[in-house]
């Protein structure tokens, strides 16, 4: 067995492709190879990406599962702007895996809450759909988790995104060589595709937010379980290709209770009684991640996706609701994301 | 053995066919995996012909989408076909298709020396696509030592700290991460009685994955590995799976069904090892 040393760059880029994947640039040292040498690129299409403008971003407190979430979700909701009249709408919480005593994933009281504040906006129709990343018995997952019972009690449809019909999608944008990729038609043919992660530190990328959580919307079926193909595609450029293929019209982020440390699955709870609403995954992203007390521009793929699939510049994002400012709660991380923070440690 | 479930769930199956295959869920197009599993589950010809329709010139069975390969249902095609030169061409795919050597890394740890198979090629090797493959060598070419000595020591190696499977990390940055049923009975359909004492300690953990764990596509794998295994366990999981078939969690469900169907049928004659 060779356990010979390997300097930090081969073993970021090999951490990279094993295990549950790995971020590999973007960590301590702020951005690394990658990023810099595509500044020189511009790897996506420019007519399917306008220019993002100054989108709304919403922090809004629940300080717990306990409280009026419909009402609060959607005062959280208006106050972006969300117009979802006659649309059909597709919810995508985060439903990776399910183990009792943690906080994996998208508390289901959001999702139910979320769906009956979307029927009154106005919607159409109102799916919930996930594809779990780590579990293929997505039934064992949906009773376990309790998102079955809550969605049973909003009279709420649920859609295995794993085998669901699918279709082939080329990319619009390329930081991967993927060219394309399988996306299911409860996604595509969505108006609106509302992501709604957990607000999680991840020990790869830094932080799981709207844009990782699209990774749930590409089938198993094709990327296996878990999506190490995407990882292997360089995880951080995956989370762009595959964030700007699904095109999440609205967000809603989850942490009331939110997960710091060793995420997104075996992290601690921080209890940090916010939601986020936005209408840009970009803008959400950078918004929740300076909530979580990480500096946005230092996530790798939160720096890339700010190039062109939204508005990466918190001085261009119209912060409504609660300060984020004063509403920041440093979530603790892995040492080797000590540099993703900002300000003082808590 | 109850005749009678193995009859309900050979009719859901059948039922959910799409042409001569089928797909993730009825009547989408076919694919391979869930294809495979009907075709052992039911032994259907009519599966076995789209079978050998979409064998691809090296021999594997695969979904393709842009530059994504996904290769792991070439183990239960081999276990699908019949004698002859397109089962020697899936067994050729798999000794050639093996996951590539990774170096050690303490923060996801894994022997280096191990390979299995993923579920894309020239990724990393995980448990389920491993397992598949074992089964098939096991089966179908016992010859294949080696391959099926890597196979045995990467489920060896990805075995949980508390017994059984997850997907294939056992740990991360120092936690341990727990196993799975579902998962957990995938490996033990790969070992059966190759390694006694790895097949005692994951059907130890089985015996309890499973009624914790008690959706469809678990139970049904659960059933075929405890039932491989002359596991008392066996008739009350089998309980549970009707239970489940009741309840709704095989509805639609093409893979949960086919294995459901040959876990409590004859087609698990098929996946018994010989190695």
């Amino acid at each position: 067995m060779t356990h010979g040393p390997m300097d930090r760059r081969t073993f970021l880029k090999r951490s990279a492709r094993v295990g549950a994947g790995a971020a590999a640039v973007g960590l301590a040292a702020g951005l690394g190879a990658g990023p810099l040498l595509r500044r020189l690129e511009r790897p996506w299409d420019v007519a399917p990406f306008p220019p993002p403008g100054t989108p709304p971003v919403a922090v809004v407190r629940a300080a717990s599962y306990e409280v009026d979430l419909e009402s609060v979700i959607l005062d959280g909701l208006l106050a972006v702007g969300a117009d979802l009249r006659g649309r059909s709408v597709l919810l995508k919480p985060n439903l990776v895996e399910y183990d009792p005593g943690t906080v994996v994933n998208t508390d289901p009281r959001v999702v139910a809450a979320t769906v009956l504040a979307v029927r009154r906006l106005g919607a159409r129709t109102v799916v919930v759909g996930e594809g779990p990343g780590h579990r293929r018995d997505t039934a064992y997952v949906l009773r376990s988790s309790r998102l079955l019972e809550a969605l049973d009690a909003v009279d709420a449809p649920f859609v295995d995104l794993n085998t669901a019909a699918a279709v082939r999608v080329p990319l619009q944008s390329h930081f991967t060589d993927l060219r394309e990729l399988c996306l299911p038609e409860p996604v595509t043919s969505a108006d609106v595709v509302v992501s709604m992660p957990k607000m999680k530190t991840h020990h790869w990328a830094g932080a799981t937010l709207s844009l990782k959580n699209c990774f749930g919307c590409v089938p198993g079926r094709v990327y296996g379980w878990p999506k190490n193909v995407l990882h292997w595609a360089g995880l951080e450029d995956a989370i762009v290709d595959v964030a700007a293929a699904v095109r999440s019209g609205l967000q809603v982020v989850d942490g009331i209770v939110g997960m710091e440390g060793n995420g997104p699955i075996d992290g601690t709870p921080i209890a940090s009684g916010l939601l986020v609403f936005g209408t840009d995954p970009v803008a959400t992203d950078v918004t929740a991640a300076a909530l979580m007390g990480l500096d946005p521009g230092r996530i790798g793929y939160l720096h890339d996706a700010s190039r062109f699939l939204g508005q990466g510049d918190r001085e261009r994002i119209r912060q409504v609701g609660e300060d984020p400012e004063r509403s920041a709660v440093s979530f603790a991380v892995l040492p080797q994301f000590e540099g993703l923070r900002v300000g003082p440690g808590r | 053995m109850s005749a009678e479930l193995h009859a309900r769930l050979s009719s859901r199956l059948e039922a959910s066919r799409t042409g001569d295959g089928f797909g993730p869920r009825a009547g989408l197009p076919p694919e391979p995996e869930p294809t495979a599993l009907a075709a052992i589950a039911l032994d259907d010809e009519d599966a076995r012909a789209w079978l050998l329709d979409h064998q691809r010139a090296d021999g594997g069975f695969a979904l393709v989408v842009g530059t994504v390969v996904n290769d792991s249902a070439t183990g239960l095609a081999a276990l699908a076909l019949p004698p002859g030169d397109a089962r020697e061409q899936a067994l050729d795919h798999l000794a050639s298709h093996r996951a590539p050597s990774m170096p050690y890394q303490p923060l996801v740890p894994y022997d280096p020396d191990t390979r299995g198979w993923g579920w894309t090629p020239d990724t990393f090797g995980w448990v389920e696509p491993t397992a598949r493959a074992l089964a098939a060598l096991r089966a179908l070419r016992p010859t294949e030592t080696a391959l099926i000595a890597d196979g045995l020591a990467v489920l060896a190696d990805r075995e949980c700290a508390d017994g059984g499977w997850n997907y294939g990390t056992r740990a991360v940055f120092g936690d341990d991460m727990p196993a799975f049923g579902q998962t957990t009975a995938a490996a033990l359909i790969g070992v059966q009685h190759a390694d006694p004492a790895l097949a005692t300690r994951g059907a130890t953990a089985l015996r309890r994955l499973w009624r914790e764990e008690r959706g469809g596509l678990t139970l049904a794998m659960a059933v075929a590995a405890l039932r491989l295994l002359v596991d008392p366990d066996a008739g009350e999981a089998e309980t549970a799976l009707g239970e489940a078939l009741d309840g709704g969690d095989l509805d639609d469900d093409p893979v949960a069904l086919g294995w459901a169907t040959i876990a409590t049928g004859p087609g698990l004659d098929a996946l018994r090892g010989s190695a």
